[in-house]
This record gives C-alpha cells, structure tokens and sequence, in this order.
C-alpha cells in the first residue's frame, strides 16, 4: 500500500502560547518516497528543523498524522518511539551528537546496545571503513575532528540499515570537502541500499545532490523542484527571501 | 560590567548557587549552634560529662561544614568551565575572570551565612532539648545567646567561602579560551601534582595519628581516632578519583555484562570522569567514615569502661552524630543532583538514538548506585582502620564494638538520597521533551 517511507499530513506544529506564539508548521502536507534522497530548504525560521523533527519523531504535532513505514508514530507513547528510533530511523544532527565518553566504536554499537543486540564486529568494521574511519576505532569523539566525528555519526546511522535517514544541516559545521564526504555516503545511501533520506540544508549545493528539493517558507511548503542544479536551488531560494 | 554579569550568573545557574547557598547556610547554622550549646553547657560545671561529646561533635559539624563547602563551591567552578571559557574568549582577562567567581561566593557565602546565625539559636535550643531528655543533663542545658560562637561561625562560614572560592577562580582563571570548543568529558588528568601533594600528606599524617591512637592516654584516643579519619577522608577524597576509577571499571564491567543497553553510558562516564564522580561520592564516604567512627568509638569506649548505656541515653551519640550527618546527606543530595543535571544532553541524545525511558532511569540508577558504593567503601575502610587504632587504645586489642542496624541505616540513608537526587535531577531529561529548548 506504500511506496512511501514518510507520510505527513495536516502536520501543524505551534511553539509557544498568546503573544509569543509562533507556528513552525501549518498544515503540511508532504509524502517522502521509499528509496529517494529529499533536501528540505527554507529561510530560517521558515520550520525546516520542525518538519524532520516532526517526521522523525523527536517532536510530536499538535495535529496530523505522520506515517514512518506505514505506522502513525503520532500516537505512540515513549517506549514505542524508543524502538522507532532505534530500528527504523537514524538521525543526524549538525553538532555530531556523539556521547562523549565512549569511543567511535562504541558510539557506532550504541544504538544496537540499546536493543540488547550485539552487533557483528565484521558489520561494523565494515561501516567504519566505508566511512574512512578505519584504525580510528579506539578514539574517543574529542580526538576526532570534526568531519571524522559526523563520519562516526553517519557510520551510526547507517549501521543496523534503518529506514530513513534524517539528517539536520549534516555538513553545516563541517568544511566543503569533509562536507562533500558525508554527503556522498548520504547518496550512496540511498543508491545502493534504498535507504529513504530527507536532509535540511541551506547548501544548494549540498541540495543539488538530492533527487527532490522541498522549499518551506513560513511553515507552509511553497515549492518543490526535481533534481535541479545548485544554481536553480539558489536562485529559487533566493527568491524566497 | 562585573556586577551585571555576576548577576545574570546567579540567575542563570539558580540551582547550583541554591546549593551552595544551602550548603554555607547549614554550616554556619551547624557551627554556631554546637558553639551556643557548649558554651551553655561550660557555664554548668556538672556538665562537664557531656563536655567531652559535644565539643567532639562540634568538631565533627565544623570538620564537616568545611568539607563540604569547599567541596560544593569547586564542583559549582568546575561545571561553569564552558562559561569561564567563553568570557575569557570574548576578550576577559583572567584576574577579571577570578574576581568575578570570587565576588559571586562573596554574595552567597555572607547572605547564607547571615542567615544562618539566626537558625543557629532554634537550633542550639533543640539540641539542648534532646540532651535534656536523653537524660544527660535533667537540668538541662542553658542557651545563652553570646556572640562568640556568631562571631566564630561568620568568620569562619565567608573564610572558608573565600579560600575555596580562590583555589577554584585559580583553576577557573587558568582556563584558556580555546576550552569553549572543546568537548568537557574528556578531562586531562584525574590527579593533577597539587591534589597528589596534598593528598599524600593528608594520607601521611592520617597514618602518622593511626599509630599514634594506641599510644596516647585513653582519654585522647577517641579525639585522635576522630582526627585519623578526618584526615584520612582528606585523603581520600583527594586521591580518590584514581581509586574510583578503578573500583568504576570492575563494577562497571559487571553491570554492563548483565544490562548492556544502560550500562554502557553509566560506566564510560565514570571512566572518563573519575572527579566529577569523586565529587558526588565524597559526601558518602565523608558521612559513613565520620559517623561510624563518632558511633562506634563512643560504643567502644563504653563497652571498655563496663558503661551500658540503655533507654534513652543510648540515642545520646547517634542524636548528636545525626545533626552533622543531615549535614552530609544534604551534600549527597546536593552533589549528586549536581552532577546528574550535567547529564540531561547526554540523556536527551540517548533518548534521540532509543533509549527507553526504563532503560535511562536504570542506567542513572546504576551510575548512582556504583558512586555511591565506592564512597561507601572509601568510607568504611576509613572508619576500619581509625576504630582498630582505638580499639588497641580503649582495650589493648584490636577489636571495637559496632552495631550492624546503625552502620547499614546510614549506607541505606546514602544510597536512598543518591538515588532519589539522581533520578529527581534527570527526570525533565528522561521524561520531558526532547528538544531542551522549547
């Protein structure tokens, strides 16, 4: 019955109360494509980081639903959304979000310790080098830099296979070619084992990897271009503004 | 500048300033209030039986306050390192930065310490009341309100503030700009050469008076068995970051065997963060050292002396005892809720990658409990060894008297307060919403 990974709709979203309401989401309608790669664009402040926290279920909505593989996460409680979290979806975050004390290694198992896994040492070898992080395994995040440490994150991610795969502003920290590098494993993602992607950005070109580029202003979506170029993306954007 | 700064400081760290607000107060109020009661009791000379007791608990109150003082204002220090590194990247100068954390103790030290010379007095009537009915004093003792003991308290209370407060702005001070960008788990030593100095000495001169102990005159062993331990909880808590790491790693390695989903984060920050854990298990090796020791040596002494103490008399020691240990277990509170709120980010992004909600309150649970074990431990060996030293004083072997209820109440009144500090602090982490911000 789907052929979506993500399905959003009616999704609103209001911070706040009285004269410091602000609606990051109003009625947002949008549906993510099983095995596509989808950059969300937008001004600040136009409710991009609200919409994949929407989707991912690290926020809930105030109305709508949203469907991650086919299950309305809206009504979960927090132990179903643990084990959303853990299984289905892997998010990655600008500030790495790596825990501090444990090392690359450990930070990539993480997730499956929390579900009582014990992972194959071979799988995540395997991860690890697929990020360039081979014989980096025993350092702990503050050894790394930081285009090393949102490899380790994105080695997190991809390691159990989940889903989807949300990433906030992924290479906003990080310089171009580290940028590049992370970007490229979020395609390849996608490419080789179908994994779903939606990605915020403010990069047009990092946007110009994607298949489909959403533009959100004002918590509304107010467009949508397929595999446009870096230069359509900015021009777009610009006229947003 | 300094002023509006300071203020928007205390402001935005309530919690932590309440704490150390809390922790100056009870001092004073502790000090001043044991020093009202002895004075009382010197002005009566049949009191002079009790004498002994209550300027040993005095002593233990004062030992106590001063401990747990320092203790508290270098952990406040330690936790606002980020803050001290962004001031000094914005252009601040390190002098500036020290006057600013010793203004900021200044405010709180005199304000708590006010305010708690005017505790002092219900105070001192209290204890007075219940030497009065535990039958040490029928005629009870009077509480006279003379300022020496204020005078004493609010030296001492805004002294001890200012040294602490010092030694950390020193430390604070030393904090480069860089340090914003650093991430703070990965501390850089656990035993840096001033705390091994001091530590060594601590641990020398608690052994020096352990041999002493069986050496002097009956009368002094019990106060130099109290000062063995004193000293020797010095010590520890200044070497203890190399033993808690240590004790982290063995009992780590078992939790994490049984329960890997909340064992690993407990262990790894106890690895990495052997003094931030030491912080919070020193109050618990403080209380269990302290108060075994003033417990049992009292214990011991009677069962040497042929004295059995019943009924109402026989609460005498641990009444006494317990004022400074509510002390102590307000400062396991503290501690511990202090260092668990540092880990709400951490919680949250356990959360983000699938925490469940039972599995964080578990993996708190077991970094409490391991804490506070090892400070119960520390504790025990210390209280060991200074009622051995007494034991061969009061009685000529090494043997003491001790009671099993008594000595597993307060481990139990440890672990409980730990445990409810720890889960209180982390609770908005583990339950509330994800995003901290909103």
């Amino acid at each position: 019955m789907n052929d979506h990974a993500v399905l959003m709709e009616n999704v609103t979203r209001t911070y706040g109360k009285g004269a410091t309401e602000v609606a990051a989401l109003r009625q947002v309608s949008v549906a993510f494509p099983r095995g596509g790669f989808t950059a969300v664009m937008g001004p600040s402040g136009s409710g991009k980081s609200t919409l994949l926290q929407c989707a991912s279920g690290l926020d809930r909505p105030d109305s709508g639903t949203v469907r991650v593989a086919g299950q309305d996460i809206t009504r979960l409680g927090e132990k179903e959304l643990a084990v959303l979290r853990r299984d289905r979806v892997g998010v990655i975050f600008q500030s790495f979000n790596l825990v501090a004390s444990l090392t690359a290694w450990q930070n990539v198992i993480l997730p499956s310790r929390l579900a009582r896994r014990r992972p194959d040492p071979r799988r995540v070898r395997e991860v690890l080098h697929r990020v360039g992080l081979a014989g980096r395994e025993g350092h702990r995040p503050a050894q790394l830099s930081g285009g090393q440490q949102q490899r380790v994150a994105v080695a997190r991610a991809l390691l159990d296979r989940p889903e989807v795969l949300f990433a906030d502003e992924p290479t906003g920290a990080l310089d171009r070619r580290a940028g590049r590098e992370v970007l490229a494993l979020l395609r390849e993602a996608a490419d080789a084992f179908g994994q779903t992607v939606v990605m915020v950005t403010h990069d047009p070109e990092a946007a110009a990897l994607a298949d489909r580029v959403l533009f959100l202003v004002d918590g509304r979506i107010a467009d949508v271009l397929e595999r446009p170029a870096a230069e359509r993306i900015a021009l777009r954007l610009g006229g947003l503004r | 500048m300094t002023l509006v700064l300071a203020w928007n400081n205390v402001r935005a760290n309530r919690t932590s300033f309440a704490a150390s607000f809390a922790a100056v107060l009870l001092a004073v109020t502790l000090v001043a209030g044991s020093g009202l009661v002895v004075v009382g009791a010197g002005a009566r000379d049949e009191l002079n039986g009790v004498m002994g007791l209550l300027v040993l608990s005095a002593a233990v109150s004062a030992f106590v306050s001063i401990f747990t003082v320092a203790g508290l204002l270098s952990l406040h220090v330690l936790r606002q390192r980020r803050t001290w590194a962004l001031l000094r990247s914005v252009g601040m100068t390190p002098r500036q930065v020290s006057r600013l954390i010793t203004a900021e103790a200044m405010v709180v030290s005199v304000t708590a310490s006010l305010a708690g010379c005017a505790l002092a007095v219900p105070y001192a009537t209290l204890m007075a009341a219940l030497v009065r009915l535990a039958g040490l004093a029928p005629a009870g003792v009077p509480v006279q309100v003379t300022p020496a003991p204020f005078v004493v308290a609010l030296v001492v209370g805004p002294a001890v503030t200012l040294l602490a407060a010092r030694a950390a702005a020193r430390k604070a001070a030393g904090v480069g700009p860089l340090e914003v960008l650093r991430e703070s788990a990965a501390q850089r030593r656990s035993l840096p050469w001033p705390r091994a100095v001091v530590g060594a000495a601590a641990l020398a001169g608690g052994i020096a008076l352990l041999s002493l102990v069986p050496r002097v005159e009956a009368k002094s062993a019990v106060p130099a068995g109290l000062g063995a331990t004193m000293a020797l909880c010095v010590a520890a808590s200044a070497l203890g970051p190399v033993a808690l790491s240590v004790i982290g790693r063995l009992l780590g390695a078992v939790v994490t065997r049984l329960d890997p989903g909340s064992g690993t984060p407990a262990m790894a920050s106890l690895v990495t963060q052997p003094r931030r854990a030491m912080s919070a298990a020193s109050p618990v090796m403080l209380t269990v050292a302290l108060g075994c020791t003033f417990l049992f040596a009292v214990a011991t002494g009677d069962a040497a002396a042929g004295v059995a103490r019943t009924g109402a008399a026989a609460w005498v020691a641990p009444l006494l005892v317990g004022s400074a240990m509510i002390h102590t277990v307000i400062s396991v509170l503290n501690a511990t809720a202090m260092t668990m709120s540092e880990r709400a980010g951490e919680i949250r992004l356990l959360r983000t990658l699938g925490a469940a909600p039972r599995q964080l309150t578990r993996a708190v649970c077991y970094e409490t409990l391991i804490v506070t074990g090892a400070g119960a431990l520390l504790g025990t060996a210390i209280a060991a060894a200074s009622l051995t030293a007494l034991g061969t004083a009061l009685t000529g072997r090494p043997w003491f008297a001790y009671s099993l209820p008594q000595y597993a109440g307060l481990v139990l009144v440890c672990a409980a307060s730990g445990l409810a500090a720890g889960l209180a602090a982390t609770r908005r982490a583990r339950r509330g919403s994800l995003l901290p911000d909103r």
